[in-house]
């Protein structure tokens, strides 16, 4: 259990220092706004955040600040000078979030258990302080709850048909547009987004295609017949709307998105999303082929000055083979491409441009949109959550872990979670609830 | 004509945030509806006690198939005109619940689990439920996260503690209800969640309480001991500590407030008188049921009893009016004008002549509400104008008076107006 905060006595003339978090209690996308009232104007002050993960990792950051001439200090209007952010941002605490000294190396944060809040203490400090606030006593603090999942969301595991995953359903009677939510390959089942979809609206599945119960068992992958099933599962159920279904892959995930929305006859999607992904892959084969396919470029590794793995090669060149690559031009539906520009995992950048060039090719470009993010890695995860710029990582189905760089640098990554997650979200919910005619949408109107 | 499609979702309906405090807005607005449509806002929710309780409005969608609660015109149902918050303060029990109902949270550590609905057209749920198509869940706490809850039951004490998080030390007010006892938490609750350290003490019926639960058997080293708890507490600032009381409690705000050696940094009274009707026993308040009180007993045309005779400053025993010249700190005193309960507007010119004679008017606040009742509580509860309230040997109903949307709009505003004024008073 982390201790928060400590109790003792401090010194009048900051008696009266008032801090609050407004609100206290909400979505994880949600923004909050922070503000310090009654410190003597132009004093230092410290905005501190700290939250104890599922792991038991403690995690901190901070923000300094200089309270105005009214003796405020309002996060969402006001300059951080130092700390682990800088400029005006509201949600700098929560976005900067590090491991504490002395954590191990290679930590990332990731809520298993959607049901819960992740709970952070903010506290504020007199004067600019960087480090050791373990060791001195906040003038005052204040608890938040981020949450995944709204109240009324329905959390429902998905096991028939020898499926691994979890249904997220929105209160009400619907029908609600549905989504397929695949992660990459790392394997698990990964609920949070899907939690966060469902909160607005979208009933979302989360599979788990390569630590699911069958390969568990056999030993063996699924086939590409696995994300069919789960879309029927989904287009079936009677509190979905079958003919409004999107695909959301990110990583190896965006992989099997471009393969349905190509390739399949059963899946039949209304739009697609694919974040820091590659439409690089054996067209005719499955989970197994893909892998093969990895294991037949290892060579291509490459590794950072601190010995992280560089995997952004290993797809590389862009292939000519029309068999070696998503036929993207024969799309009848939107697609949205989410690219880390500095994505040290996955070839995404160049992939992007050989998707586009394809579509031109083929006329359907106008399908297409494209949210490119310069200093942003291949962790493109909803927003107001940590940047991870490498972590210990072990693939699904590999014994060892290994330190695995994903890139992008953090103020930049984070401003492109926030901006692509609110993006997705206008392109799901226009194609998903609005009109009659799916479409692509400008940039500009995101 | 119905517009349900197969090749559509059903509307979304959003309440954002979805997770409040009870005395913060949220924002109701649907999309994706077919435009200019009549349709019905549906809440419901249970009580602790599971009473279900439920409000209904009207609405036009405009041209792009939208409402919105914060800018749009209810045409029809619980509330009319445009209330961003009518869904909540305008709940009454659902038909065939109990009579009498009065909505108090008893476990303040849970929320309320509000069920947001809307129907096609414009329908009212009680005689014909209509379909849903949509619907969103909204959760009203009365505690943030982080705040403490402490039972307090030392130096013969009864009552509940409330500290912030942080380290402190807080301002703190002590919280007092009416002759209704128990231990009402949820004001503390809120307090706590704004900052303030709070204290609701109980002193009458009360099962951790000595002698018969329906006669007040504490007195004024009671709650002088109330307050010295609080001034000796580890995380409370000893001349920060103000009082705050609603009818016999508001009585009990001032004269607590006035004994020797306690000193207030603030005094709230809301309508309640300024002396107890009751005859005085001894030095120590403890006072005792009087068949003398039911002389002033009135009751309207449906048999509900007013109280509100028994308060007028000419029926209070002269030897309780508390000492109002004698009070040293800030009051305000809020006055709901249709209390059928208590003689508030008659108690409020009282405190404000003396403290005026006493030169004393610059520590005076007053703040009066047309067509607000009794029980002003903190903002967007429903409101009940009669309830049954408990006088042994029977159970009365008793008119405690108000109307919904003035009485909502009283509660708002004052509860806005005394947070501001405990900031002033306690942070000063």
């Amino acid at each position: 259990m982390c201790p928060f905060v400590q109790q003792v006595r401090m010194d009048n003339s900051l008696q009266r220092v008032k801090l609050s978090v407004h609100p206290s209690r909400a979505l994880v996308d949600e923004e909050f706004v922070i503000l310090v009232q009654n410190v003597p104007p132009g004093s230092p002050m410290t905005l501190h955040a700290l939250h104890c993960s599922e792991d038991g990792h403690r995690w901190e950051a901070c923000g300094h600040y200089i309270a105005d001439s009214s003796g405020s200090i309002n996060a969402a209007d006001d300059c951080s000078v130092g700390g682990s952010y800088l400029g005006v941002e509201p949600m700098g605490l929560l976005w900067s979030l590090k491991p504490v000294p002395g954590s191990k190396p290679g930590l990332r944060m990731r809520k298993k258990d959607v049901q819960t809040p992740m709970v952070v203490a903010i506290s504020v400090f007199n004067g600019h302080h960087s480090e050791a606030f373990v060791d001195q006593v906040s003038l005052a603090s204040w608890v938040v709850e981020r949450w995944y999942m709204a109240p009324g969301v329905r959390r429902i595991p998905v096991t028939e048909q020898q499926l691994t995953g979890t249904l997220f359903l929105p209160p009400g009677p619907g029908p609600f547009p549905g989504l397929l939510d695949l992660w990459g390959g790392g394997g698990q089942l990964v609920e949070y987004r899907s939690a966060l979809l469902a909160s607005h609206g979208i009933a979302s599945l989360a599979l788990d295609y390569l630590t699911n119960e069958f390969t568990t068992q056999t030993g063996k992958m699924v086939d590409n017949q696995y994300f069919e099933t789960a879309y029927r599962v989904l287009q079936q159920h009677p509190q979905v709307l079958g003919s409004r279904i999107a695909m959301l892959g990110l990583s190896l995930g965006s992989v099997f998105t471009l393969k349905m929305a190509v390739y399949s006859p059963v899946v039949k999607l209304r739009c697609a999303v694919c974040i820091s992904g590659s439409h690089i892959q054996p067209v005719s084969g499955g989970p197994q082929e893909m892998m093969d396919l990895f294991t037949r470029n290892i060579e291509k590794i490459n590794f950072s000055e601190q010995n992280e793995v560089i995997w952004r090669s290993l797809l590389l060149p862009v292939p000519s083979d029309p068999s070696m690559k998503a036929d993207v031009g024969r799309l009848r539906c939107p697609l949205l491409l989410v690219v880390g520009e500095d994505d040290q995992n996955w070839c995404t950048q160049e992939s992007a441009a050989d998707m586009e060039q394809m579509m031109a090719r083929a006329g359907n470009d106008h399908l297409l949109t494209i949210l490119s993010y310069p200093e942003t890695g291949h962790l493109i995860e909803p927003p107001y959550t940590p940047h991870t710029p490498s972590s210990m990582y072990r693939g699904a189905g590999v014994d060892q872990k290994m330190m695995v760089l994903w890139g992008g640098k953090t103020p930049e990554h984070s401003a492109a979670q926030e901006d692509s997650w609110r993006k997705i979200l206008t392109f799901l919910k226009k194609n998903l609830y609005g009109g009659s005619d799916p479409q692509a949408i400008h940039r500009s109107h995101l | 004509m119905r517009w349900e499609s197969s090749t559509r979702p059903a509307p979304l309906l959003t309440a954002t945030p979805v997770r409040t405090l009870v005395d913060e807005q949220t924002c109701i607005k649907a999309s994706f509806l077919p435009s200019n449509h009549p349709v019905t806002v549906c809440a419901r929710m249970r009580s602790d006690e599971g009473d279900l309780w439920q409000s209904f409005a009207h609405y036009n969608t405009n041209s792009s198939g939208m409402f919105n609660l914060n800018s749009d015109h209810s045409v029809g149902g619980s509330y009319s005109g445009c209330e961003p918050m009518g869904l909540f303060w305008s709940m009454q029990p659902a038909p065939g619940e109990r009579e009498g109902l009065r909505l108090r949270k008893k476990c303040v550590e849970s929320p309320y689990t509000v069920q947001i609905s809307l129907l096609e057209g414009h329908v009212s749920p009680n005689q014909d439920p209509g379909k849903e198509v949509a619907a969103v869940t909204a959760e009203r706490w009365y505690m943030s996260p982080g705040v403490k809850r402490q039972e307090i039951r030392q130096n013969g004490l009864v009552g509940t503690l409330f500290i912030p998080p942080g380290p402190g030390p807080f301002p703190a007010m002590l919280d007092m209800w009416g002759m209704g006892g128990g231990l009402p938490e949820y004001r503390s609750s809120l307090f706590a969640s704004r900052g303030y350290a709070s204290f609701c003490l109980a002193y009458v019926g009360h099962k951790d309480l000595p002698g018969p639960s329906n006669t007040v058997n504490v007195g004024d080293s009671y709650f002088k001991a109330a307050f010295q708890f609080l001034q000796e507490h580890s995380q409370i600032s000893a001349d920060r500590i103000g009082i705050v009381g609603l009818s016999y409690g508001c009585y009990l705000t001032l004269h607590t407030g006035t004994l020797p050696g306690v000193k207030p940094a603030c005094l709230i009274g809301i309508n309640g008188p300024v002396g107890s009707s009751r005859e005085l026993l001894h030095v120590n308040v403890t006072t005792k049921k009087s068949d003398q009180d039911q002389v002033f007993w009135s009751f309207d045309d449906q048999g509900y009893i007013i109280f509100k005779q028994t308060s007028l400053p000419s029926n209070l025993h002269p030897e309780s009016i508390v000492k109002l010249e004698e009070i040293t700190c800030p009051l305000m005193y809020i006055v709901g004008e249709d209390d059928l309960s208590a003689s508030s507007i008659e108690n409020a010119d009282l405190i404000e002549k003396t403290l005026r004679a006493a030169g004393k008017s610059h520590l005076f606040t007053r703040l009066s509400y047309p067509g607000a009742g009794h029980l002003i509580e903190p903002p967007y509860s429903p409101m009940s104008r009669a309830s049954f309230w408990v006088i042994k040997p029977e159970k009365l109903m008793t008119l405690w008076g108000g109307h919904p949307a003035p009485h909502a709009a009283a509660q708002e505003d004052a509860w806005r107006k005394m947070l501001a004024f405990m900031e002033l008073s306690l942070r000063r």
